[in-house]
């Protein structure tokens, strides 16, 4: 795509999103009836492409600038490589945000003409000023970015980082303010002994931004988006390895991969905390959201994350399995005694010390801090050591418990009305569906990945990388965390906006639409799976018109193998 | 392939274990089941571990070997999403129907569609009763019309007046928290079915209203935490929490140790 092309796209974008500003001030427009899918689904299907190409162009920036300046602080091209091409992704998919946002808005006001002037209306600065003027900078400084790569470098590298960094800024003051509105969805401002619609005449519009979910979704999408970003960036080496042709190629492709994913995975690690956070702060503002959430219809939708989350944690400590089989001397890390048994007794200790001193009492952390620490801290004074792969094998083990407690119901039902006793867990394990028990099994997936990458550390440490050889079948484990990554976005994007219930505004503004019920989980997964495919089609065709012509002319040959300590 | 299988059988040996444990502590069939899943899990997941290696794929067979993968993990994530149990919509479509009603009504919108709906069926007795008037005599028309007209002046009875407090305890889903009749609460709020011997109707509806306004004791926790959302007075209409405040009163179960409740406003 050339870049008049991306300016159409781009002014097309802001031309709808005027045009919709414009036409929300005009009133009684009556809504239309999408065939098919109905209203809903249409703005669902529309609003989730546009969250997903959206969560990478702000997500990737993030590890692209970190990526070029470490290529730039060790001279190793690779890094820089990797930013560029990432990058070269990116801006294709940029015009794909620019586009679905505007029809997104364009659907929005067809399909549900009144709440989305009322909305508007509420945000009229926000979505008539600040939101365009911060996109238009947003898209001067990623093209500037993109632009300037080659022209400045050497001594006008760190000009071009800053740029870089400041780009992230845009984009991440991007992200907060559209948040504004998104969280006003769920959580509007309120006040005790007000009503809402009373509170909500005086409010300013930071009242409404700054409202009880705002700063939980901002740090979720944020670190998401990292993880996301990492775990595309792991798929598009995926595909350029499986089209290599020479052992080069091979060799820089298995390295982007491995480091994409480490990207993904670290991010990773803070998600399901952040996720809590989030979580936490829905149920403060209104405790009938939590049942709703945890217990009631949407009870099976956070089955189905466990399932996935437990999935992801496996397939990415499964990659860096697959990194180290590639390590020549492997075999003779070892590691203390006390990280597979820390790993063993986090779960039940965890369990038990959440259970007397929950969140947010900070007690527990005196208990679980040190636990945690003592395989770093205290094993070095430990002489009982035990192999690697036995700590890897027990951390595998533990990752199978932790998805096990994670998944572990209250009852196999989709809704608390129609629990029974053939179905409930019996009363003195129900310990298992609380909170404690799942905080502990999130813990130990991230527990586990730690050490795992701690072991690796040391065995590059100790041995030689043989870069391009690593097992074919984890290019299809990157290709797999992607996958899963996106679904599990749009399973917990879908949980996000349906527990407004039958509400756009929750408590606010009714949904009068025969659509305002909870589909079925089945129903959902079926949407989440052809969005997820649509998004991939896209991205796939984006990395092949992008990274495939160019077949690597002007890159340095990366050798192989490489010192493990050049990494 | 031997090692496949020693694995296999591991799994079935700690999956077996795992069923007959969870048996002796009686844990229903359905989660027997699922701990016998988590031990195929394992030892799929080992097997994995130390599977030979995978030979490098190119060109089209790479393109196909990839294009299936995705029918697979697609197969895959709407089965295994479709396998949980479902939720059926149509329990909660009336649900919001009731709930949503009187809010609709309130609105222009909703004023206009009750204007249109009521023309319209007049125009159609109207449109009747020029038909009759054809085909019969004035007397006979006038007699149905008498009895045909709807009995609007009706007052509601007692009963229905409690049955419209249960009604609101299904709606609002007070048994996500409270239990009742051995039924719902999740320990969240207290039991109720002995608060009609502790708390008079109108102290019910002040609760409902104004959550600050009673604590149970032993639920200070809660209660602190403002647990009981206050919003029941925007969402509720006062002939409602009236109707669920009576029904709650009528709870007078001396069996069931319900909290006594504080007054705290």
């Amino acid at each position: 795509m050339k870049t008049w092309q991306r300016s159409l796209v781009a002014a097309c974008a802001l031309l709808a999103l005027f045009g919709g500003v414009a036409y929300a001030q005009a009133p009684g427009a009556p809504p239309v009836e999408f065939p098919y899918t109905g209203n809903r689904t249409a703005v669902w299907i529309v609003a989730q492409l546009h969250i997903l190409f959206a969560g990478f162009i702000l997500g990737a920036p993030i590890f692209v600038v970190i990526s070029e300046w470490l290529g730039y602080r060790k001279q190793d091209p690779r890094y820089d490589r990797l930013a560029k091409e990432v990058t070269k992704v990116t801006v294709i998919l940029y015009s794909m945000t620019a586009l679905t946002g505007g029809l997104f808005i364009f659907v929005l006001l067809a399909t549900y003409p009144q709440f989305t002037t009322w909305l508007i209306n509420h945000f009229y600065l926000l979505f008539a000023v600040i939101y365009p003027l911060l996109f238009i900078s947003e898209t001067i400084l990623l093209y500037m970015y993109f632009y300037t790569w080659d022209s400045w470098k050497g001594e006008k590298k760190a000009r071009h980082i800053a740029l870089g960094v400041l780009l992230n800024l845009i984009g991440t003051i991007t992200l907060f303010v559209i948040d504004g509105p998104t969280s006003f969805m769920n959580t509007p401002v309120k006040a005790e002994g007000i009503s809402p619609q009373e509170y909500l005449a005086t409010a300013t519009l930071w009242d409404k931004i700054f409202n009880y979910s705002w700063m939980p979704l901002n740090l979720h999408r944020l670190v998401g988006n990292v993880t996301f970003g990492g775990f595309v960036a792991g798929l598009i080496a995926a595909y350029m390895y499986m089209g290599a042709k020479k052992e080069e190629e091979r060799a820089y492709y298995d390295w982007m991969g491995f480091v994409g994913n480490l990207i993904g995975v670290g991010a990773l690690l803070f998600l399901p905390f952040m996720g809590y956070l989030l979580a936490y702060e829905l149920c403060d503002y209104d405790a009938s959201i939590c049942p709703y959430m945890m217990a009631d219809q949407l009870s099976m939708f956070f089955e189905m994350q466990g399932a996935m989350i437990g999935l992801i944690f496996l397939a990415s400590n499964y990659y860096i399995w697959l990194s180290m089989k590639r390590i020549v001397g492997v075999e003779k890390v070892r590691m203390t005694i006390l990280a597979p048994i820390v790993m063993v007794v986090l779960p039940l200790v965890m369990t038990k010390v959440m259970t007397d001193y929950p969140v947010p009492d900070p007690t527990s952390l005196a208990f679980l801090l040190p636990l945690l620490l003592a395989p770093f801290l205290v094993g070095r004074f430990i002489p009982l050591t035990v192999s690697a792969r036995t700590v890897i094998k027990v951390g595998f083990l533990m990752v199978v418990v932790g998805d096990a407690i994670w998944l572990t119901p209250h009852g196999f039902v989709p809704t608390g009305a129609k629990l029974v006793a053939e179905l409930e867990l019996p009363s003195d394990w129900n310990f298992l569906a609380l909170m404690p028990a799942k905080n502990s099994a999130a813990f130990t997936l991230v527990f586990v990945t730690v050490v795992n990458y701690v072991i690796y550390n040391r065995a590059i440490g100790q041995g030689t990388i043989v870069w391009g050889k690593i097992d074919f079948i984890s290019q299809f484990v990157l290709i797999f965390l992607a996958f899963s990554a996106i679904w599990t976005m749009g399973l917990m994007g879908a949980v996000r906006s349906l527990l407004r219930k039958y509400y756009h505004t929750y408590n606010l503004l009714p949904d009068f639409s025969a659509e305002s019920f909870t589909p079925t989980l089945s129903y959902s997964a079926w949407w989440i799976t052809a969005i997820t495919v649509v998004f991939y089609a896209v991205v796939s065709f984006a990395i092949l018109v992008t990274l495939r012509p160019s077949d690597s002319k002007g890159h340095a040959p990366e050798g192989s193998p490489v010192p493990a300590g050049a990494k | 392939m031997g090692n496949v299988i020693k694995k296999l059988m591991i799994g079935l040996v700690v999956g077996g274990a795992l069923v007959g444990i969870t048996r002796a502590l009686e844990f229903p069939v359905v989660f027997q089941m699922m701990f016998f899943a988590y031990a195929i899990l394992g030892a799929a997941v080992f097997i994995l571990l130390d599977a030979p290696s995978l030979a490098p794929m190119s060109g089209i067979k790479s393109l196909i070997v990839l294009l299936a993968f995705y029918i697979v993990l697609c197969t895959a994530f709407i089965s295994g999403a479709s396998m949980w149990p479902q939720y059926d919509p149509e329990d909660e479509k009336g649900k919001i129907d009731k709930i949503l009603k009187p809010k609709r009504a309130a609105t222009e919108q909703g004023k206009a569609e009750e204007l249109i709906a009521r023309a319209k069926a007049l125009d159609e007795q109207a449109k009747a009763l020029a038909v009759r008037l054809k085909a019969l005599g004035g007397d006979q028309a006038t007699k149905d019309q008498s009895a045909g007209a709807s009995p609007a002046t009706t007052g509601a009875a007692p009963g229905d007046f409690m049955k419209l407090g249960e009604e609101q305890w299904q709606l609002q889903e007070c048994y996500n928290c409270h239990k009742l009749k051995g039924e719902g609460g999740k320990k969240r709020g207290p039991e109720l079915d002995n608060i009609g011997n502790l708390l008079t109707p109108d102290d019910i509806k002040q609760k409902i209203l104004d959550p600050k306004s009673w604590m149970a004791e032993g639920f200070e926790k809660e209660y602190e935490k403002k647990k009981m959302p206050d919003k029941y007075k925007d969402l509720m209409e006062e002939s409602d929490v009236v109707a669920l405040a009576s029904w709650l009163g009528t709870f007078k179960n001396t069996s069931v140790n319900t909290p006594k409740p504080i007054k705290k406003k």
